[in-house]
């Protein structure tokens, strides 16, 4: 057992640091996470980039196709609606509030859900079933129609919409991180930190939280997905946000009776959704294949 | 401990075991449940620095019966007394300090995600008043003990050779000095040759150390090598018990022949 400097590596390396190895080498995965940073520091600073105002009317220009279509005008790359207002401009606006509403959903349903998942798993007796089955309720009903039922208590607004949704969705991520710990609990190495004594949360920190990260990844990303289409279905039915603010879900709604006249106007925020969802899909795809890879 | 019992302590055995029961519950209806009985009632006794092996077929509540003593399951009824002391009576710390536990399968009982330096280090920051510079010198300490170098600790559990992870599995189990380790059946994952390399280990430690083992085998010949005292279970009781030469040598129990007889030693075969 001799050790004279031999080894290929110079410093040894962290399971984080060579599952990110690994996910370097995926290119499309590392694509889909820089045009996710693009897209987040785009609809974060839109405001101060955007050519027009979201809601500057121009009646010279109404109902512009995009700027290569006939007729179009370099102006409005992606062309007016019937009020004249720049829809490239109105989509980063859009992005704004269905990206980012995405997003704090994400981090507050994942933190807040992890927690309680948590806490039933580790706690035995009434505390664990009471945190467990606590908002089971919800889960009975599809996310969708419980976030609807929600926001007609509370009364239709932007924030509303955010709280609602988080409701609803809180319950599966429940439910799923708590069913991804309790499969990590009866692992040997678990038991292990328990006979030494561990505290709870030493037992989460150290032993559970870094070996669940695959079932994680995929929870989160599932709660990602279905909060962005909750959010622009609830703006496309109008229970979401409320004019004037612009949300891609409303953008689509208040242009459907223009579908025929002006396609465009219903199809950019439509492929903006869409094209958020596959990055989204794809860097968490990558992450957790890397992850796989790299606990082998 | 009150002064009173502290003069009974010399001649306490260092464990002792009375009429120890465990059952499993299994649910046959819905409402209705079945008591399947693992082992008991099991009365025994271990001394410092002995070594007392439990054998049995499959099935025979061995496993059971160490993991109870080693504080993973609990027992329906029965005591356990550690030093004079019953073992509910002593908090986490104390037990942790007085039995250690082996786990079957080290690639399995070492968290992938933490460094070996950081494996050894947990037990110390929680079970000890040690500081960091002391803590630091146990766990380098322990690590020669077992035969490592200290290279090792920065090492993740990934990196290294089923035998190197047996032997970072017993550090972490001596690193607290305790009186009693427990080994569920550890070497049947070893292939022979690393096999008496980590038995010739463990009784190279019991001499430094004075440990007393408790441990699960299958194979009657290192049984016979390593313990002082053989416990025979048959479907959860005891059939047979004595010292490691009278069982080994003749064997009064049907269970016990047989056991003797299908154990032959591989390396012979």
């Amino acid at each position: 057992m001799l050790i004279n400097n031999g080894f290929n590596e110079d410093k040894i390396q962290s399971p984080l640091g060579y599952i990110w190895s690994i996910f370097k080498t995926k290119t499309i995965a590392v694509v889909a996470m820089w045009l996710i940073i693009v897209l987040i520091i785009v609809s974060l600073f839109a405001p101060w980039f955007v050519p027009h105002s979201p809601l500057a009317q121009n009646p010279e220009s109404m109902l512009l196709p995009p700027y290569w279509v006939e007729g179009g005008d370099i102006n409005h790359i992606l062309g007016t609606d019937d009020l004249g207002r720049d829809s490239l401009s109105r989509l980063f606006h859009g992005l704004q509030l269905t990206l980012g509403g995405a997003l704090l959903i994400t981090l507050l349903v994942g933190i807040i859900g992890m927690l309680i998942g948590a806490a039933a798993a580790l706690t035995k007796g009434v505390k664990a079933s009471v945190l467990h089955h606590l908002l089971d309720a919800l889960l009975a009903i599809p996310t969708l129609l419980s976030a609807l039922i929600l926001i007609t208590i509370f009364g239709p607004s932007y924030t509303n919409c955010l709280i609602a949704i988080s409701l609803s969705l809180l319950p599966q991520f429940i439910r799923s991180s708590f069913l991804a710990i309790e499969q990590e609990l009866s692992k040997q190495y678990i038991v292990a930190i328990q006979l030494d004594g561990a505290t709870k949360t030493r037992l989460f920190r150290y032993g559970i939280l870094p070996n669940i990260l695959e079932p994680t990844i995929t929870i989160i990303n599932r709660l990602f997905t279905m909060a962005i289409i909750e959010i622009a279905t609830l703006g496309f039915l109008g229970f979401g946000a409320q004019l004037p603010q612009t949300e891609l879900g409303s953008i689509i709604a208040s242009s459907m009776e223009l579908i025929y006249l002006s396609p465009w106007l219903v199809t950019f925020p439509g492929i903006a959704i869409f094209t958020v969802i596959i990055i989204v899909n794809v860097l968490s795809e990558g992450l957790r294949h890397a992850v796989l890879e790299g606990e082998e | 401990m009150s002064l009173s019992n502290q003069s009974e302590l010399n001649v306490q055995p260092l464990l002792k075991v009375t009429d120890l029961c465990k059952s499993f519950k299994h649910a046959t209806g819905i409402l209705s449940s079945r008591e399947q009985l693992a082992f008991g009632p099991v009365s025994f006794t271990l001394e410092p620095g002995q070594t007392l092996a439990v054998v049995g077929e499959s099935g025979s509540g061995k496993s059971a019966l160490v993991r109870t003593i080693g504080g993973m399951l609990i027992a329906n009824s029965g005591d356990i007394y550690v030093k004079g002391q019953h073992l509910s009576s002593l908090n986490s710390q104390q037990r942790c300090l007085s039995i250690r536990m082996i786990f079957q399968d080290p690639s399995s009982s070492l968290n992938p995600k933490t460094t070996v330096g950081k494996i050894l280090h947990a037990p110390l920051q929680l079970n000890t008043d040690l500081n960091d510079k002391q803590r630091h010198q146990q766990i380098l300490e322990t690590l020669k003990l077992v035969g490592l170098l200290p290279d090792y600790l920065a090492f993740y559990p990934n990196m290294l050779s089923s035998v190197q992870k047996h032997q970072v599995a017993i550090a972490r189990a001596m690193i607290l000095n305790p009186d009693i380790i427990i080994a569920d059946e550890i070497l049947s994952t070893l292939d022979i040759s690393l096999r008496f390399k980590i038995v010739n280990l463990l009784l190279k430690i019991q001499k430094a150390k004075g440990t007393s083992y408790i441990f699960v085998a299958h194979n009657m010949h290192l049984v016979k090598h390593m313990s002082d005292q053989i416990l025979v279970l048959h479907q959860g009781k005891i059939i047979e018990k004595g010292t490691a030469k009278s069982v080994c040598e003749s064997p009064q129990e049907e269970q016990t022949k047989y056991l003797l007889l299908s154990h032959q030693p591989d390396y012979r075969k």
